[in-house]
């Protein structure tokens, strides 16, 4: 199957999803099960920013939560000191995160595997001792507070579905273009995209910032929603969460991430009676998954799919 | 004419051991050069380095009278210098159309203009039929048309050609021999390193051969065949 039908078959799946989630409010204005959906939009925002690196450019960096923590305290701060509007902080959180992840991009665009992981890991917890140490000016574990921008949890719902509905257009755009293909060749094989003219370096850096900034964004709109920036949304946990979603929906797939982080977090949030039990569960699931389903759940959708194609004679 | 590449004094250590000594050679703008020698003689170090793959101790490279030594592959491919590696290089979780638009688009061409000459090369090569596929899903023969075919998305200046023919089917040898019969003709470089001295013989009117990191022999391919130091390189000393 040509690339450009796989992404523009997984682009419309995404969308049909989306679009049956979005219909949630007719249903039900439930402010607690609103407020898990939202909180799963970001997780997807997340986890989509997150697979542009690791599933489709081959660079594992365990640092989308901090670039997450970054985000919302470019957003807090921004507001806390200089009063700016929220669309403002918005753009600041974003932007921050976007420049740091190309300074750090271009520091480890040499580092594979376990030293680019270790690198990025060690990254993510120096910003975020630096968050929580930092106390005259981000109060440190206290949180800092803001304003909230939405007090209606249905808006905030069709903000964050607004969200991810434009990483998920900027992606499949981008993941569309030549970008896409040079971003697909590094991953497969940097030597051999070298020898075919593509610039590893820049493609590479790009990369992490466009990631990077994705995942600020993320982190500057969860900042408005929970009215209050703590440390511990650069928790390495998160990235964890990040890393488990992505695998569990299909890494490598532009649908893949927002199905692993909607049915991650909702589930959770169901399993939440069980208490402990449900990290053992998800555990356990991120490693059959690496087991015996490295494609996800998109990969055994479209295997699943695969013999109906070819008994209607079209290609697999 | 003024060579279209020109190796000089190119020497390449790895710790003690000398693997490129002082080599020297040019290549002229349409050549089909047959680099050879046994196993360990310092080719593909020496391709490595043409290509930017590895940088030289000493010596120096030109390509069209200008130093490249120290420009990355990606420079070089965009100055028009290809390589085939001897260990296939493919995108395999890629398409195979999309593993040939991949070097088309980095060197400049339109998605149109990219996706036709793709299409053409997968047609003369004998592999649109498997288009659709991801590459790793390819036959060990149909992977090294594929890398061979990603090395002409653009035609190049010069084509480095490392042991293309090794491990492949009969079919699959004439193919490739015969799009570098018919490019050669029309005025394509090419440096061809491979252990097959038929094709060698057939294909390459001067051959450079090498041994222990030294050029042993260069000139017409049956000449240089013929010397005494290159029979005993390949049979060893109690042979010759």
């Amino acid at each position: 199957m040509s690339g450009d039908v796989r992404l523009r078959r997984e682009f419309i799946a995404t969308a049909l999803l989306l679009v049956l989630l979005a219909l949630v409010p007719l249903v039900t204005r439930d402010v607690y099960w609103l407020g898990v959906l939202v909180v799963s939009a970001y997780f997807a925002i997340l986890a989509s920013s997150w697979n542009l690196l690791a599933g489709f450019t081959g660079q594992f960096s365990l640092a989308p939560a901090a670039f997450a923590m970054i985000g919302a305290y470019g957003a807090a701060l921004s507001a806390a000191y200089y009063n700016v509007p929220p669309i403002v902080g918005l753009i600041i959180g974003t932007g921050v995160a976007g420049l740091i992840g190309l300074v750090l991009g271009r520091i480890v665009m040499r580092l594979r595997g376990p030293y680019l992981a270790l690198t990025t890991l060690s990254f993510a917890e120096i910003a975020r001792l630096v968050a929580s140490n930092s106390i005259n000016i981000t109060r440190g574990d206290l949180g800092l507070p803001l304003e909230p921008w939405f007090n209606d949890r249905v808006i905030w719902f069709y903000v964050f579905f607004g969200a991810l509905t434009f990483v998920i257009c900027g992606l499949y755009l981008l993941l569309r273009s030549k970008a896409g293909l040079f971003l697909e060749a590094i991953r497969d094989d940097e030597i051999a995209a070298a020898r075919s003219g593509v610039r590893i370096v820049f493609w590479k850096t790009a990369a992490f910032a466009i990631s990077s900034a994705a995942a600020g964004f993320a982190g500057a709109l969860y900042a408005y929603f929970a009215s209050l920036v703590t440390p511990e949304l650069g928790l390495v946990q998160q990235t964890g969460l990040v890393v488990s979603m992505t695998v569990i929906g299909g890494m490598g797939s532009l649908i893949g991430p927002v199905v692993g982080a909607f049915l991650v977090y909702v589930t959770s949030e169901w399993l939440r009676d069980v208490g402990g039990w449900q990290l053992v569960i998800f555990a356990a699931l991120v490693i059959m998954f690496a087991r015996l389903f490295r494609t996800g759940l998109w990969g055994l959708v479209t295997t699943a799919l695969a013999p109906r194609r070819r008994a209607a004679g079209r290609p697999a | 004419m003024s060579p279209l590449l020109s190796v000089q004094g190119v020497t390449k250590r790895f710790g003690g051991l000398v693997a490129v000594a002082d080599v020297s050679f040019d290549i002229a703008p349409g050549e089909l050069v047959g680099l050879i020698g046994p196993n360990g003689s310092g080719k593909t170090t020496l391709l490595n380095i043409m290509s930017g793959h590895l940088s030289g101790d000493q010596g120096r490279i030109l390509l069209d009278g200008e130093p490249c030594s120290g420009l990355k592959p990606q420079g070089l491919a965009r100055r028009g210098l290809m390589r085939m590696f001897q260990l296939t290089r493919i995108f395999p979780r890629m398409n195979v159309l999309d593993n040939l638009l991949v070097g088309g688009r980095a060197l400049g061409l339109a998605a149109d203009e990219a996706k036709t000459r793709a299409n053409a090369l997968l047609e003369e090569l004998q592999i649109a039929h498997v288009g659709h596929l991801d590459a790793g899903q390819l036959s060990g023969g149909q992977m090294k048309l594929l890398e061979f075919g990603c090395c002409f998305m653009r035609t190049p200046r010069l084509a480095l050609l490392d042991e293309p023919f090794a491990a492949i089917h009969p079919t699959m040898k004439e193919i490739m021999s015969r799009f570098i019969r018919a490019r050669h003709a029309e005025g394509q470089t090419f440096v061809l390193v491979s252990h097959d001295m038929p094709v060698i013989v057939e294909l390459c009117p001067r051959s450079i051969c090498m041994n222990a990191g030294r050029v042993l022999s260069d000139g017409a391919t049956s000449q240089v065949l013929a010397a005494p130091a290159v029979i005993e390189a390949y049979l060893g000393g109690a042979a010759a």
